[in-house]
Order: C-alpha cells, then structure tokens, then sequence
C-alpha cells in the first residue's frame, strides 16, 4: 500500500532538507516521490511538520529499577480513565502499556532504556514486550563486575576484554553497553561512602578512572555502533563539574557519551555553595569532538529518581521526598529508587533547571546534544513537549525565570541566552542524531529505505501542545495516532547488537559461574523459549 | 481418563473451555484468583481480568504485600543470595522455620564457606525465634535468640535500640546480652538479615528493615527476603509492570484500582461481590480460600488437585515440570527460565487461558 503525506513542511536533518515536500512510503519503509502511480491513502500535511519519528536515546522505561519503584510509589501513578476498546491496559498509570502510548502520542517511536543489570536482563526483555507501539532496546550496565576488575587486576588482553563486553552483550540481547559510577558501586559494598574518578576499589585496586577507560577501549573494539555510555562519579554534588572536565579530559580522544550531565554542571559559588557550572561544561563539550552528551533537564514535578548508582542514592535517602525508598545490593551491580520533588521555590532545583537549559542553549552543535530528561529522574517524559517550547521560546524561558527564587537569576548564565532552538535543531537532535549515536541507518530520518516511522505536528504557536499530541504518527508505514489518540496498538521490535568475538570467553565465563555462583551461566541467559512468541528482534548492524 | 470436567464429570478439554468461557463472560464482576502461575500465566490472567473488569489476588497476597507494605511506606535494603552467599560475614535470620519456606536456603548460602568477597572471615550467624532445634548450621557459629513469634516484633526493637545507643527496659542482664549482639552486628562488613513474610507481620518487617537501615549508618547491612508461595513475587513483578500495582486490584471502573482489603480475593467471594471465579493453582493445587460454596467457579490446577466437585475444572500443567516456565527464582532474586523438568502436553495456564478467551461471546469487548 502506497501512503503519501501530501504538502507538509518536512524537517529531515539528516537528509538536509527543510521545506515544503511529499512524503511517500510503500511496505513499511520509505520511498522515493512515484512519478505516475496514485497512492492508495493520502493524508493532508498542509501546515503540519513532517518529521521522522523522534527517538529516545535514554529514559528508564523498564526493568527491574523502574518495577520496584511503581511498587514502592502506588499512590502516584493512579489511572483515572477507561481505556480504549482494543487497547488493554494503555491507561494503567505507569504501565508499560501507558508508557508506549504516551510516547506514541508525541511523535516518539524508538526508545532506549538506558540501564540493565545484566542478571535481570529477561525481565527487562519481559517488561519491553510489554510495550505497544514503539521500537526500544537497552543498554547493559557493567564496569562493577568482578570478572571485569578480576581481568584488569590480571592486566589481561584488551581483546580478552572486548570478548567479554561482546559475551555479556549477545547474552543480554542488549544495544550497548553502560558504565555507571565505575567501581562505585562494589566499592559501596565495602562500605566506601563517597567515589571519584581517582578513587580505587577496594581489593582490586583499580581506579574509576581505568575501569572506565578499559570499557570505552573495549566498546570501541566490539565495532558496536553506540559508544560506552557513562554516567559518570559524583553525580549531583557541588563543584561536580571538575569531575566532569577531568573525566573528558581522561577520554582518551575516544568515542564516549555522558549521560544526563545537567547533574554534573554545578559549581560553588554563592552563599549556598551551588552554582550553575554550564557555561565552563558547555565549553568544554564543544572543544572535544569525540564526547556526546545528553542533559537529563530537570523540570519542576514530582518524580522518583532510579539508579544504578547506589552509592550515590545511599547518600541521597535522607533526602527521599516522601522519605521512603529501596537501596540494592545486586550481583556485580547495585540500584536505588528514591522519590522526589523538584520545586520551583527550591534553591538547589531551580539551579538544576536553569543549568540544564543552560546547557541545551550554549552548546550549538545540535548533534552532540541530546534531548533527555532522564526519565523519570529528571522529569518525566511527558514533560518534553514543555522542554521543547522552552528551548523554542526565549520569552517563555523569561516567564519561568521570573517564578525562580531571585538569588538563582545571579548563579546562572540563563536570563542572558537569547538563543531559540529551529524545527531543524530539534529534529537534528531528537531524530537525526539519535540514529547517528546509536548506529541506526535507517531511523531518524525520511530517505528512502528508511523505516517509515513518521511523526505529524499540526503547526501551531502552542509549541507544546503541538508536540504533545502529534495529528499524525506512522509506526512502520500504519497509522498508529490521530489527533494525539492511539488508533491501533500494534507493538514493535527490540533492536540488539550481535557483535562478533571469540567464543572461548563462553567457557571460561560458564566456568567462573560453576565456581563462583554454584549455579549455571545459562540461568541468566535471555533465551528464546523465555520470551513471548511474538516478541521480535531488530539486529543493528556493527561497523564493518 | 480426561484431564477436564464439569461438576465432577469428565468431559472434554476442549467442551471445559467452552464452558468455562459462558460462566466467566456472564459474570458482572469476576474474580481472577490463586494466581498461582508462572509469568507468561500471570500475565494472561491479569489480560483476561481487565478484559472482564473483574479483578484479581494471589493466594498468597497477605505475604507479599506484608513485604510490599513495609517497602511503600518506609525503606528497605535487599540484595540478592549470591551476593549473601559471596560477601556476607554476618547473617541474621530472624523467625522459624526459613528453610520450610526455602528448602534450598542453607544449601545456596552456603554459610559454611569463608565468604569469596569483602571481609573473607568465618562467617557468623544470630538467628531469632527459631524453631526448637532449628538454629544447626554445619560448620557455622551461631548464636540464638529465643522468641515466639508474638515476641519477634519487642526483640528487634530492643535490639534496635541497642544498635542505636538509646535504653531498653530490659534487665541488666538482657540488656547486656542484647549489647553483645548489637556490636556483633555493627562489627559485621557486610551483614545480610534474612526472613520469611510468610510467618511475620508487617509490622515485623518494618522493625527489622529499620534495623538495617540504621546498621547501614556506619557499616553495611541489607536483606534477603524470602519470596511468598506459588509464583508470588514473579506474579508480583508482573502484576507492576502491568498495571502499576500488585495483586489485589480490580477494572471495575475500566482502569486499575488497588486496595487491599477491596479486592481480597476471600472477602470478594464471602461478601457476594464477585458473581463467579477463576481460581488458578498450577504449582500444588492448593484450593480456594473461601466458605461460599455456590459460586460458579472455574479452576485451573496443577494434576492432582482435590477438586470439589463443583464448576468446571481444567488440569494444567506446573510450571517448569511440565513446560517452560518463567519464574522468579529465589536462588538468584530474578525472573529466569525453568526448562521443563518432565515435558507433557497438559496446556500452560496461559494455554488455557488463551483457549477460554477465545470462546468468549461476542459481547465481551476485546
């Protein structure tokens, strides 16, 4: 069936194009213009944007974390409307079923869960097939396991190493590879309280510094396409912004992306001891060509923040808005799940909000920022339609600013950036350069061949509300939202990387669970007969 | 010999579905009970559930949310049985009888075994309330606390106090007895609590938990509990993911609501708001908790289930024994795949499910 998209303005950043033009997709994928032949369905885009559809490239959507805190949290993710006929459960707070929706509605049609343990990877991949509409996959976390730091004690082969991030890769069914707070969290376990980049792990006498350094080499020698994804030491702690800048000057001018680093931009100054330190991150970030990041705005709602840094969410308990929450001691890992409320009349929030957007605004190359809120630990993801209009708008940022505490006007560079992102910015950062980071050719864009995700924006001076309910979304070439309503709850891929490596790490990997765990590597295996028949793969390809 | 039958009489499988499907699409407001399922049956039931605005418990609810009660109103530290059985140098088991509700507990803990990671010392042990004879670990130092189980909640609070330097209205004797266990655990590197909602109450937990926590000020402690029966904490897991809630929730409104003491399961029955069942049981067949006898009723269990004779009773397989199962495992605190232990072709209760679903009437929204 031959669908046009007659007469929208389509903003396609990775083709370089921005302006009036039809859109044709045949079978689930793009097409070129077909001189001669009549679409069999026709939609009129006059004064709608036509982008790709919108991917996520970090939102904690599924897993264990995210579980833990809908069962920690019933009394904030209430439902309160029937669902639609043939979609179950698609107005069950907080369920993944929500979740798909919600993001189908704004235009969103590829999301990555950016944190899995690698012994709960099942139940992520349960969770995600659990979510309608939407393509997703996840990052797997390493950089606190003891076969990793046994290997770096032992100084054994980059390619030895790069055959075990492979190993954990192709047994987790994952995309990429995640590195939270290196080392932190094994030292937590050691009853170490505070972890920075220089600090070593106890019995291994490793640095966070080196852990992270050896897993971004080994990324890089498994040809996948997504760099190591960092969250990186002291995350949320004054004067964290050194942390940062050394951690980019130690990145060895290799391929890395920093995670959410609003919480990484702060400074000291004034008399709380708590500045925005964006305008020295921003610069830095735009002088290293080899660092990605994303910001993680914060947004003034209610959230709970999820957490592979456990260390960190150990510091954070007393702080817990309501004070309550789960700290875990995984194997080779850890999590927290903390609720919280970031409040306009805050000091510390308003910082954080004003950074964030600092960071989006000072940072002028649109491919190496990207547009995150970290779900939920920043904002929730129904937020970003307001975020967007924030980034689009300089007078709507001085409204805001005029409802801060007055102090925060002095501790951030905010009032004074007149910058407004484009249509093109924001398409070149929510779809173009999503593709590019994560190695998807044919996502995040409108050439032809590419997989006919399409996402419609009635154009209108509401930029949030345009955003928010999209008038059309094509999920593989069906039409799946209209007028910001799901019309049919299809469900998509989960798309996983299959790098190549050398085979005998499997022994050696069965063995050392045979004699650590007692029980058999396989057990932690996500394997076919665990997952529902119509739970469907998408492999991205390696570099060649 | 069939493996379906209606009010006693064998009849066919495929007959059992059709009526099973008549009884639960004529019903206002059906209950989906037992639960006692492996992931994939959980998440059929629950489908079905929201299908029918019904709603659905597990039998074994009052544990799991005994555990889920002291979680969404306080704190709680957890970790996994390898990390207890790789790092712990102090493990604190607390009421009797743990090894009923996990057979394999000593045996996957191996407390025996210096510790692989943190501290690498012989291990210690304090165990309160045990059963008489109980508190023998093989190769362990084990020190005892004799409570009954009314009594669990006033030892962990004086023991807590201790912990935290404030006075007890103990004895000087008991007081000083409760110090040397107080310091034990503070001495401890990485202490691990293990318990068993099953013989505890909230309440209970939430003074152990807090126990933990407070441990956690200047060392490190966290806990093991040991899941409910039947599939409950995968039951559990999916039920969150969902809905947003665990078991105990109802779709009469057309969206999830849940509140414990609305949508129990026995109290659904007994009170005539439920107008029929599906009771689930595919691990033991364990039968439904109720008295109300004229409840039209559809039962999925487990061979050799005590069926009463009544409604329309379909035989499952058990999951893991007779089919692929995913499961949460104890052994590892995660959901993982059980291989079928002995294949058969009796249908998974996601199966049968599947089956009566597809009977349904044509007035049953989809």
């Amino acid at each position: 069936m031959l669908t046009c998209l007659r007469g929208g303005h389509v903003v396609d950043p990775a083709n370089g194009v921005d302006g009036v033009r039809d859109v044709y997709f045949e079978d689930g994928r793009v097409v070129a213009a077909t001189a001669g032949r009549k679409p069999d369905a026709e939609y009129n885009a006059a004064g709608h944007i036509v982008m790709a559809g919108a991917i996520d490239i970090h939102s904690h959507i599924a897993g264990g974390g995210v579980n833990t805190a809908r069962l920690l949290l019933p009394e904030t993710h209430r439902g309160h409307r029937p669902r639609p006929s043939g979609a179950p459960l698609s107005t069950a707070g907080w369920s993944t079923f929500e979740t798909g929706r919600l993001y189908a509605q704004m235009g969103y049609t590829t999301v990555i869960e950016p944190a899995i343990s690698a012994h709960h990877a099942l139940h992520a991949h349960l969770e995600l097939a659990d979510i309608p509409i939407i393509d997703k996959g996840f990052l797997t976390v390493l950089g606190n396991d003891d076969f990793l730091l046994q290997a770096l004690r032992r100084r054994e082969s980059p390619a030895a190493v790069a055959d075990y991030v492979a190993a954990t890769l192709e047994a987790t069914r994952a995309l990429g590879v995640k590195c939270v707070n290196a080392g932190g969290a094994e030292a937590f376990k050691e009853n170490v309280r505070s972890f920075a980049l220089d600090d070593v792990v106890p019995q291994y006498g490793l640095s966070s510094r080196q852990i992270f350094q050896t897993l971004q080499q080994a990324v890089v020698a498994t040809k996948i396409r997504h760099p190591l994804h960092l969250h990186m030491n002291n995350l949320g702690l004054p004067g964290n912004v050194e942390t940062a800048l050394a951690t980019i000057d130690a990145s060895q001018g290799l391929p890395l992306h920093l995670a959410h680093v609003q919480f990484y931009s702060y400074g000291k100054e004034g008399k709380n001891g708590f500045s925005s330190a964006a305008a020295q991150f921003a610069e830095k970030i735009a002088a290293n060509k080899n660092v990605t990041v994303d910001v993680g705005q914060v947004m003034f709602a209610d959230i709970v923040t999820i957490s592979s840094d456990v260390l960190r969410q150990y510091n954070s308990l007393g702080a817990a808005r309501p004070k309550k929450g789960v700290i875990f001691d995984g194997d080779h890992n850890g999590a927290g799940v903390l609720p919280y409320s970031y409040r306009v009349s805050d000091f510390f929030n308003a910082v954080q909000w004003a950074a964030g957007l600092e960071l989006f605004l000072l940072i002028d190359d649109p491919t190496r920022v990207f547009f995150t809120t970290d779900h939920p630990n920043g904002a929730p993801f129904t937020t970003y339609p307001e975020v967007f209009a924030l980034l689009m708008s300089a007078d709507m940022r001085a409204q805001w600013l005029s409802r801060l505490p007055a102090e925060v006007l002095e501790l951030t560079n905010l009032p004074s950036i007149k910058r407004e992102y484009t249509f093109y910015e924001i398409a070149t950062m929510t779809r173009a350069a999503p593709a590019h980071l994560y190695g998807f050719e044919d996502r995040g864009q409108l050439g032809p061949g590419a997989v006919a995700d399409v996402a419609v924006y009635k154009l209108q001076s509401n930029r949030a509300g345009m955003f928010r309910n999209a008038a059309y979304v094509f999920k593989d070439g069906e039409l799946v939202v209209r007028d910001g309503v799901v019309e049919r709850y299809s469900f998509g891929k989960t798309l996983r990387v299959r790098p190549e490596y050398d085979r005998a790490i499997d022994q050696r990997l069965d063995a050392y669970y045979d004699d650590l765990y007692g029980l058999p590597r396989s057990l932690f295996e996500v394997s076919d007969a665990a997952l529902p028949r119509s739970y469907a793969f998408a492999e991205v390809a390696c570099r060649s | 010999m069939t493996d379906a039958s209606l009010d006693g009489r064998s009849i066919p499988r495929e007959d059992a579905y059709a009526h099973a499907a008549r009884i639960l699409g004529a019903a206002h407001f059906p209950l989906v009970a037992g639960l006692g399922a492996d992931v994939a049956g959980a998440r059929a039931a629950i489908l079905l559930a929201e299908r029918l605005r019904g709603a659905f418990d597990h039998l074994a609810s009052r544990d799991a949310l005994a555990d889920l009660d002291v979680l969404r109103s306080s704190s709680m530290f957890v970790t996994t049985p390898n990390e207890a059985r790789l790092r712990s140098d102090f493990i604190l088991l607390v009421g009797a009888g743990l090894s009923s509700y996990w057979p394999a507990m000593f045996d996957r803990l191996a407390l025996h075994e210096p510790p692989r990671f943190g501290a690498q010392s012989r291990r210690r042990a304090l165990w309160i309330g045990p059963k008489r004879g109980e508190a023998h670990i093989d190769g362990v130092d084990i020190d005892t606390i004799a409570a009954a189980s009314h009594e669990l909640p006033g030892v962990l609070a004086a023991l807590r106090a201790r912990v935290g330097g404030r006075p007890v209205a103990l004895g000087d004797a008991a007081t000083k007895k409760l110090d040397a266990h107080a310091s034990a655990m503070k001495a401890a590197q990485f202490g691990v609590a293990v318990w068993a909602a099953e013989n505890l109450d909230a309440l209970t937990i939430e003074m152990l938990c807090g126990l933990v926590a407070d441990l956690n000020a200047a060392t490190r402690f966290t806990g093991v509990p040991i899941g409910a029966r039947s599939g409950a904490t995968g039951v559990v897991q999916a039920s969150g993911w969902m809905t947003g809630f665990p078991p105990r929730t109802g779709f009469g409104r057309g969206y999830p609501e849940h509140d414990t003491w609305r949508f129990d399961a026995r109290r659904l029955v007994d009170s005539n708001e439920a107008d029929a069942a599906l009771w689930i049981s595919a691990y033991d067949g364990e039968p439904p908790p109720w008295r109300r006898a004229d409840l039209p009723l559809v039962t999925l269990a487990a061979a050799g289930a005590k069926a009463d004779g009544r409604g329309v009773f379909i035989t499952v397989g058990c999951p893991g024994r007779d089919h692929d199962a995913v499961d949460f495992a104890q052994e590892t605190s995660s959901l993982v795949l059980r291989k079928a232990s002995a294949p058969s072709k009796l249908p998974s209760v996601a199966d049968a499910i599947g089956a009566i679903g597809a009977r349904f009437s044509e007035d049953v929204p989809c």
